[in-house]
């Protein structure tokens, strides 16, 4: 989930920190602290996170585009000049446009905001921007809530006493109540001081930049793994289930399925599985173990070299284009696959479904897919020619059934003339022509459409006077006899009016 | 807890869509003809000569509302086939309930059947007695009974049951008098409401209403005034909200109610463009058509939020009130073994379904061919948004990520742990795979024993993976094509007998191995030298066997007995598994003498002398196993060591086993042998004695490739 940090450069940012006895600091300069304080963070321990870095006034600029070169961004951080006054609405207009013009609307993102809590005065402050949001035209919207998922994060570099003296406070909370409600506001403990600046980043990184860690099971073979993005709880129905559900810890293989069979199925979020090393003595089994040590590898080149099933199953996986199903927690699923990111890289990622049993409708329920070797005959054929995905509904889709609607005109006439078009090549069209006959039928008698049946009766005995000498003998029997059984039905009497009555051809001694 | 939470675009799950009562009027008035007239004999320019053409249909106003009613369902039954249910009620002189709440019931088919059964209303039938009153009670009834949802929600939420609400929507086609008359339905149904909340507190099978939808249909002739005005959504009651449409019979109506549906369960449209359909006239001229599809909203979430809808091609029709979203057809692709990175998948449902582009564009797809699309950008640069698809007869449409990945460019799975692996038994893992594959279970397959099928096939991969080395160094015997029988079976839930007798021949035919000395696929990686000899290898490979079986022994009795013969083969002299070999051959009659009959004669003098060894050593019980037959249990087998002291650690008889006790199951088990002596170590000289030796002079270097190759 890419990060944007917000940074406020205005004068008020310059404001001197007593400490006492020591070096004099401006506000600005704890903030940097804790940021670099962030940055190294996520080099070391989150270092996929997409990251950019604006700096906000009255105007905004985006210093650093997104990226994962912490480096880059801790550079910047370094050079911040001091600008005006600040305009947190504007700013975070610019913050809407840069996250949709890199990750579209759909990408949840995270959006660090550093401020003094100073938030501007009359026109252009936080004050004026809420206070009038409710007013304005479409083209002028408050930027809040974002077109795209956010969490907000505000750190303020105050504490929360001196927030409260104004309403400063009060702003930020209906900020984030606008935002969507995802955030939270941190402020400083106690007094300002590169401390207390620290322990409020700190709380910023357990809450939102921890690195998840689970470990990957199949059967008695695993691996310790990093998820990465961190999969976030999910409330599936507000109402019924409130509760969020988190991804276990334990991520479980259920079986393996073709890629064929699976096919392209709707994920909520997709995630790296990365192996870690997790300080454990290296599982050395049977032969070829050597015990003697010469010289002492690097932690990171002993990872590498001793096997992963990781790395074993994205082998396989790979090979064989198949996906593990996996258990991410009770009644939830996902699956795991080799993605090639290009030609030579590649790496085993996690696709979360939809929370629930059921989560693609052609695989069934997830809890009643079992082992191919218990069901009594080999569902995917001996020579592993069928598959018995997908799974089949019970009923067909309207389109799958040639449903009759005549709710055009079109489709009334298209459906009389098949059956005018087989009357004229009775009898060799007979099967076909009592097949269309009985398909009107029914549905003039559901729809109590009794005078289209009266009018394809009259159709029909016009057709039999139209016959020409040439004729066979027997499609005038027909002729007449549907007719006349179309015109029994248009009475309604349920003796000849049943929907589930059909006309059958009459027996004639031409016919046999 | 994690404040951020991911919120799921779903609509409540009992939100007034969960239930739609339709309440069709059937009074006298109803059979009046729409006056809509479909002229139904279209004669073509050839035939039409001289004929006088029929006069032209019209239906009446009970078939506009029953057929717009149908579709209605139909678009709803296509996208949401469970969940959503509709109750269909018929009212004239008293009311007609034409199916239930139950799944079973939901069907177009039926209800159609059960229309043919009410017929068309009987226009001389008493005005006075007849009243769409009648169904609109039973409609409020009908919302307080408890569907199959409710209740299974109800029951597994037990004290938090009153999560469950109930809500509904009430959809009347009638044809009413005047806007009084529309009052006082509205105050009818909400005094119902009221009495039968009162009766549901008292019934577990009633639930009272929460809230309730009336949307009234005025129905009436074309041609005619109005005599009643359109009212916007208003609430009568907190429990009550009613909106009032006043519509001419006719396609009016069914774009109408098409429009409803869209509004009542979140559906949007969008309209496939550029479909190459071939001519009917023409078979080899092909034009450009264009398909209307019906789909939840969610399929458009993208260009809603980006506010991209004008870019995407919307269209506007019919004053404003319908808007479609227009994509583009790609050539389809044929692989399908691709997965595309998909956030979404929705069900479709053809408006004018059939119309010949619509059939052909839905047969086109349920033939298993896939369509990707593509979203019309002014830029002019081409993004591929959607894809059609169908799964078991269901189409979908997929929405396709289209935006930069946050993911791109990650480090490569070589660069991270155990990336520098190189010998990855990859192969192997891929058999394993297929192996544990997993295939749909129905409901009346089930076990009886309660387990369902997913934690079935995690049993079977945890009995799979009881040991499992993961590269091709670690082990032995899984690079031996010899051991492949016994090493697919012993992962088995229960052995049948003859799959303890295919395991025992495995065991044999190693035996047999060993004693022509055949070299095994021993990886010399990591050892330096020509690594380590051939005994000692055998030693491993039985070791690493014994490890494998041992993790399964505890299953069954069969599988302990599959042990039990490794034991016994391997811990005996040599010529005691000989011999107890050709006692199982003479039973088994199979004909293999032929192979070691040349040898017979000085492998009996070896052995004679061997036996007479063997037979000092007193060891009576071993004798006796010695004479049993390989097909009956051999619990004496077991008893030396179990009353020699505590060799058995408590863990054999878990499933699992870990690291440790497996190591520990080794060391006992190469000291439970100390206590009855190999032959060979007798008389071995610095703990070391060549097996066989008169064997290697017989055989020179007669040796077989028995491994596989290694990789």
């Amino acid at each position: 989930m890419p990060t944007v940090v917000l940074m406020d450069v205005s004068l008020s940012m310059t404001r001197p920190v007593s400490l006492d006895g020591s070096e004099e600091f401006q506000r600005k300069n704890l903030a940097v602290h804790g940021l670099n304080m962030l940055f190294e963070h996520m080099a070391s321990n989150y270092r996929l996170e997409f990251t950019s870095l604006m700096a906000f006034s009255s105007l905004w600029e985006l210093l650093v585009p997104f990226t994962r070169d912490y480096n880059t961004l801790q550079e910047a951080l370094s050079n911040l000049e001091d600008y005006d006054k600040t305009c947190l609405e504007a700013a975070l207009q610019g913050v809407s446009n840069v996250v949709q013009q890199e990750w579209g609307s759909a990408c949840p993102c995270q959006v660090v905001l550093v401020t003094d809590g100073s938030l501007g005065i009359g026109k252009g402050s936080l004050r004026h921007s809420l206070q009038t949001q409710k007013h304005r035209g479409e083209d002028k919207k408050f930027p809040l809530p974002f077109p795209f998922p956010c969490k907000l994060f505000i750190l303020c570099v105050a504490n929360a006493e001196e927030l409260q003296m104004s309403d400063a406070m009060d702003n930020l909370e209906e900020l984030l109540r606008i935002s969507g409600g995802e955030g939270q506001i941190f402020t400083v403990e106690g007094s300002l001081c590169m401390k207390s600046v620290q322990a409020m980043f700190g709380k910023l990184i357990d809450h939102a930049y921890s690195a998840f860690h689970a470990v990957l099971h199949c059967g008695n073979l695993s691996s310790d793994v990093q998820v990465f993005p961190r999969p976030e709880p999910v409330v599936v129905d507000e109402e019924v289930e409130p509760i969020p559900r988190a991804v276990s810890t334990d991520l479980e293989i259920v079986g393996f399925i073709e890629i064929s069979d699976i096919s392209s199925p709707p994920v909520i979020t997709r995630h790296l599985v990365l192996p870690i090393a997790v300080n454990k003595d290296v599982d050395e089994v049977g032969a070829g173990a050597t015990d003697e040590l010469e010289e002492e590898p690097s932690a990171s080149q002993m990872a590498g070299k001793s096997p992963n099933f990781c790395v074993l199953l994205h082998g396989s996986l790979k090979v064989e284009g198949m996906v593990a199903v996996v258990q991410l927690g009770p009644e939830w699923f996902g699956m795991l696959y080799s993605q090639a990111d290009s030609k030579k890289k590649s790496n085993l990622m996690l696709s979360v479904f939809d929370p629930g049993l059921q989560p693609l409708p052609w695989l069934g329920k997830m809890s009643h897919l079992g082992p191919t070797s218990e069901a009594t005959e080999n569902p995917f054929g001996e020579d592993d020619s069928k598959s018995p995905f997908p799974v089949q509904p019970p009923v067909k889709r309207s389109y799958a059934q040639n449903i009759t609607v005549w709710i055009k005109a079109s489709g009334l006439q298209t459906d009389v003339q098949k059956i005018l078009r087989n009357a004229r090549k009775l009898p060799d069209k007979t099967q076909t022509f009592y097949k269309e006959l009985n398909r009107l039928r029914k549905a003039a008698l559901a729809f109590g459409f009794w005078e289209l049946l009266k009018g394809v009766a009259d159709l029909l005995e016009r057709e039999c006077t139209l016959l020409p000498d040439s004729a066979h003998p027997d499609a005038a029997f027909q002729l007449s006899h549907a007719a006349q059984q179309l015109k029994l039905a248009s009475t309604g009497d349920p003796q000849f009016a049943g929907y589930d009555h059909n006309i059958i051809p009459m027996h004639t001694d031409f016919s046999s | 807890m994690d404040p951020f939470i991911l919120q799921l675009c779903k609509p409540k799950m009992f939100s007034v869509s969960h239930k739609t009562v339709f309440v069709v009027d059937h009074c006298p008035y109803m059979a009046e003809s729409s006056r809509q007239q479909v002229e139904c004999d279209v004669l073509t320019k050839s035939r039409g000569q001289g004929l006088i053409p029929l006069a032209p249909v019209s239906k009446s106003l009970w078939t506009c509302a029953v057929e717009c009613s149908m579709e209605y369902c139909r678009i709803l039954y296509d996208i949401y086939p469970k969940d959503k249910l509709v109750n269909y009620i018929v009212s004239d002189s008293e009311f007609h309930t034409l199916n239930s709440w139950r799944q079973e019931e939901q069907s177009i088919h039926g209800l159609m059947s059960a229309l043919a059964a009410v017929g068309p209303p009987n226009p001389r039938e008493d005005p006075e007695c007849c009243s769409i009153l009648h169904g609109l009670v039973a409609a409020v009834e009908s919302l307080c009974k408890i569907t199959e949802l409710q209740h299974e929600r109800r029951t597994t939420l037990m004290d938090m049951a009153d999560r469950v609400a109930n809500r509904g929507r009430i959809i009347c086609l009638t044809n009413a008098k005047s806007d009084t008359h529309v009052r006082m339905l509205e105050d009818y149904i909400q005094e119902t409401i009221l009495d039968q909340n009162k009766l549901a507190a008292g019934s577990d099978r009633l639930m009272a209403i929460q809230q309730c939808d009336l949307v009234l249909v005025h129905i009436y002739p074309q041609g005619e005034d109005t005599l009643v005005s359109d009212r916007p959504k208003k609430e009568v009651s907190p429990l009550l909200t009613s909106e009032v449409h006043s519509v001419r019979a006719g396609r009016h109506l069914a774009t109408k109610l098409n429009i409803l549906v869209q509004q009542h369960f979140d559906l949007a449209s969008t309209t496939i463009t550029n479909i190459p359909m071939k001519e009917e006239q023409h078979a080899n001229t092909s034009a450009n058509y264009d398909v209307e599809l019906l789909h939840h909203r969610d399929a458009h979430l993208e260009f809603f939020k980006s506010g991209d809808l004008h870019m995407a091609g919307t269209s506007t029709r019919e004053n404003g009130l319908k808007e479609t979203i227009t994509l583009k057809w790609c050539t389809p692709r044929t692989n399908s073994v691709e997965l595309y990175y998909c956030t979404g998948a929705y069900r479709i449902s053809p408006t004018d379904v059939n119309s010949r582009p619509s059939s052909c564009l839905t047969n086109f797809l349920l033939n298993g061919r896939s369509v990707l699309l593509e979203q019309p950008r002014k830029s002019g640069s081409k993004v591929i948004s959607h894809m059609l698809s169908s799964h078991g007869g269901e189409i979908f449409l997929h929405v396709l990520n289209s935006n930069r990945s946050i993911l791109e460019d990650p480090p490569s799975i070589s660069e991270g742990c155990g990336g520098r692996v190189t010998d990855y038994r990859i192969t192997d893992f891929g058999e394993f795979m297929r192996e544990n594959r997993l295939a749909p279970f129905t409901e009346s397959s089930l076990d009886p024993s309660g387990k369902p099928p997913a934690e079935r096939a995690k049993a079977q991969l945890e009995r799979h993976t009881r040991y499992w080395p993961m590269i091709i160094s670690q082990t032995t015997i899984l690079n031996m094509q010899a051991v492949v029988p016994l090493a697919n079976l012993i992962v088995k839930e229960s052995l049948s007998e003859e799959d303890v007798l295919t395991c025992q021949k495995t065991i044999y035919n190693l035996v047999d191995m060993e004693r022509k000395n055949d070299p095994l696929p021993i990886s010399t990686v990591g050892s330096r030298g020509k690594g380590p000899k051939r005994d000692e290898q055998y030693r491993t490979m039985w070791n690493e066997l014994e490890t494998l079986v041992k993790t399964h022994a505890a299953d069954t009795d069969r599988h302990q007995r599959v042990l039990d013969c490794i034991v016994a083969c391997r811990s005996k002299p040599a010529e005691d598994e000989d011999r107890k070999k050709r006692g199982r051959k003479r039973e088994d009659r199979e004909d293999r003498t032929d192979k070691s009959g040349g040898k017979d004669a000085e492998d009996k003098s070896w052995q004679d002398s061997e036996r007479l060894k063997g037979l000092l050593d007193k060891d009576e019980q071993e004798s006796e196993v010695i004479k049993d037959s390989p097909d009956s249990p051999e619990p004496l087998n077991k008893k030396p060591r179990l009353s020699t002291e505590e060799v058995q650690p408590p863990e054999r008889a878990k499933g699992p086993v870990s690291l440790l006790s497996m190591w520990t199951n080794r060391i006992t088990a190469a000291n439970s042998r100390k206590h009855q002596e190999f032959a060979g170590r007798v008389n071995s000289v610095n703990n070391k004695f060549e097996l066989y030796q008169q064997l290697k002079e017989e055989n020179g270097m007669d040796v077989h490739e028995n491994g596989k190759a290694s990789r």
